[in-house]
């Protein structure tokens, strides 16, 4: 299978009052053709961060200050603004976190996403009316609805009209950021098998973050599981489920209930996320790390291959192997 | 939609009713004679056979339902009633200052709404930057300005100093310009009342455009247009300006519902003959026939106003209007 995005050593910081707050650091994963990617993490360890900046909608204070971004061989952190215009949504969408303000709503939801199709397509206004109708019937909402004005769908149909947005013109890869945010738990496992069946039946690419460890386990091929703007284990789901190597992975999944292991008992984390300003050299995770030791509080453990497709960032590993 | 309209019409009916009836009763209601409002000063002077005369022809023997009727009536016909200290008719009083005031403050809420809309909308897009805080230190400063004092300073310099345009009125007097002549006096008679007008007024056109289109701008559909590769251009104006002129439509609306009562201190200041001088001058002269019909006409016309922005804004936000008809 072909690699479809590549991101090497991504570093996002955000200028604020009190000094650089390190979003993102060094953070390195890909995405192959047709490859479901799950990226986890507590909420404010740069998930979002990462997405905004691999769609390049970074914006002062914040800055992608290095790595590259390559999507099918092209690195989008070079690219030029005519450039991107031409990538976006044809290669790369995004179904945005709360589809519910993700529509403009004083336009009908059918314009925004002819809007999209007419932009990057060269069909007449009246193709992009079909396509949009069949797109809306793909995500299971009636043709004829394209018409209708934003507010007068529910929260659920929001996300599956931002799904039909996200799809309309053919991209390779789709980027679902947190999309089931502020939705009731069966219309979430609806919007998510939906966004599953597309992402076979179209051959997509797609990078689903999230937070729910469980969902995410259920349908995604990889996992990469970043903690406070590190990305501290990426390997596949089977792997992370059997040998998760970094503690925060395991601490992950021990704090989440098993359906299947009811008598585990689940454990919270110690401890709250660092702050990111001004954060010093040190593994990120050694103030909640139960393992922790001196080198951890000096140094950034590298983000390397440890088997076969699975990478971990941190220092107990080295230990033990050698 | 026509049921919609013909439900608002019913409800502004109700109200023109309700102010009709309170316009009428109020003078009925305060103390003091009649007569005293009627005939002034003079009346001490009246035999009770003029006085008798005076009640008869206003109709103030009637009982209070047939003088009902005959106000309404009145009203209805454009008969405002008399105006005793300027000897005239108050509807051809209105008839001679209405036009003015329109002119100047129908124009002044055009001209610094565009202003204020334009200006808001670049200090917004570039919040943080120099310009964006130059243009908010202007606009501030400018709001800071009472509007005779700006009148006067420009009056002083345009008019006195440099001699460039006329100190007053709306146009000469006893001039007799005809055609293209008389439209560029009229022109030169404005442009310092209404470049007052808008300097003081702009700025607040200018907050709400500002602080709403950087609320807009912070939206989730904006980041979404500019991921789906939509020019800065269109993004600005079709996505951001579009949704941020919603509250600056609102506060248009409100304002011109007050246009007819016109600018009183500045039409004070450079006798600029409108509305809002006559009241000014029928306050000062108690003149209470023309104050009533002054507030009667600024009444109706914020009821009008409010009235069109009902209709309007269902046009401007597709969420108003459907459900509420």
């Amino acid at each position: 299978m072909s690699t479809v995005l590549s991101v090497e050593n991504l570093s996002t910081f955000f200028k604020t009052d009190k000094g650089i707050a390190k979003a993102v650091e060094n953070v390195s994963f890909s995405v192959d053709e047709g490859e479901m990617l799950g990226l986890i993490g507590e909420s404010g360890c740069g998930k979002t961060t990462v997405a905004q900046s691999i769609l390049r909608l970074i914006e002062y204070p914040g800055k992608v200050v290095a790595g590259s971004v390559y999507l099918n061989g092209k690195n989008l952190l070079k690219a030029t603004d005519s450039d991107l215009t031409g990538l976006r949504w044809r290669e790369i969408s995004v179904i945005p976190q709360s589809a519910m303000n993700a529509l403009n709503p004083v336009y009908t939801v059918g314009d925004q996403i002819i809007e999209a199709i007419l932009l990057h397509d060269n069909v007449n206004k009246k193709e992009a009316v079909e396509r949009t109708k069949k797109l809306l019937e793909l995500v299971g909402i009636d043709g004829e609805r394209w018409k209708s004005y934003p507010h007068e769908f529910s929260g659920g149909m929001k996300q599956r009209v931002a799904i039909a947005m996200a799809l309309a013109c053919n991209p390779k890869l789709v980027i679902s950021d947190e999309s089931t945010t502020g939705l009731d738990v069966l219309t979430q496992a609806q919007v998510i098998s939906l966004i599953k069946n597309l992402q076979k039946k179209m051959n997509l690419s797609v990078i689903l973050i999230s937070h729910d460890l469980p969902m995410v386990t259920s349908i995604c091929d990889r996992i990469a599981i970043m903690y406070a703007g590190n990305l501290v284990e990426w390997a596949s789901t089977e792997e992370i489920l059997k040998n998760a190597e970094h503690p925060y992975s395991k601490a992950l999944l021990n704090a989440t209930p098993d359906l299947s292991n009811p008598e585990r008992e689940v454990t919270s984390i110690p401890g709250s996320v660092p702050n990111l300003v001004n954060i010093p050299t040190c593994c990120r995770f050694h103030t909640r790390c139960p393992y922790a030791f001196d080198r951890c509080r000096q140094e950034t453990p590298e983000f390397k291959e440890i088997k076969p497709g699975h990478y971990v960032a941190c220092f107990l590993e080295e230990e033990q192997n050698g | 939609m026509w049921k919609f309209v013909t439900g608002k019409l019913l409800q502004y009916v109700i109200v023109i009713m309700l102010m009709l009836t309170l316009n009428f009763l109020l003078p009925r209601l305060m103390p003091g004679n009649p007569l005293v409002f009627l005939a002034g000063e003079d009346v001490g002077f009246m035999t009770s056979k003029e006085k008798e005369a005076i009640l008869e022809k206003h109709g103030l023997n009637d009982s209070i339902v047939q003088q009902y009727g005959t106000y309404l009536k009145n009203i209805f016909t454009g008969d405002f009633g008399f105006s005793y200290q300027q000897k005239r008719p108050i509807i051809e009083l209105l008839k001679e200052r209405l036009p003015w005031t329109m002119l100047l403050t129908g124009l002044g809420l055009v001209l610094s709404t565009i202003i204020g809309v334009l200006f808001g909308t670049i200090s917004a897009w570039r919040r943080g930057t120099k310009t964006d805080a130059n243009l908010l230190t202007m606009f501030m400063f400018l709001s800071a300005m009472p509007s005779f004092w700006v009148g006067m300073i420009l009056v002083s310099v345009f008019s006195a100093q440099l001699g460039w345009l006329p100190v007053f009125g709306a146009e000469s007097a006893w001039s007799n310009l005809k055609g293209m002549d008389r439209f560029i006096d009229i022109v030169k008679h404005l442009i310092l009342p209404l470049t007052t007008l808008v300097l003081i007024s702009v700025t607040s056109t200018f907050m709400i455009m500002r602080y709403s289109m950087l609320n807009v701008l912070g939206e989730d559909y904006i980041m979404m247009a500019k991921a789906k590769g939509v020019k800065e251009k269109v993004i600005k104006y079709k996505h951001a300006m579009r949704n941020a002129l919603l509250p600056v439509a609102t506060v248009f609306m409100l304002s011109l519902g007050f246009t007819l009562g016109g600018a009183t201190v500045i039409e004070t200041v450079f006798a600029y003959p409108g509305v809002g001088r006559l009241m000014f001058e029928s306050v000062l002269s108690r003149d209470y026939p023309l104050i009533q019909a002054t507030f009667l006409i600024i009444t109706f016309s914020v009821v009008i106003a409010n009235f069109l922005a009902d209709l309007i804004y269902p046009i401007l936000d597709p969420k108003v209007g459907k459900h509420n008809g």
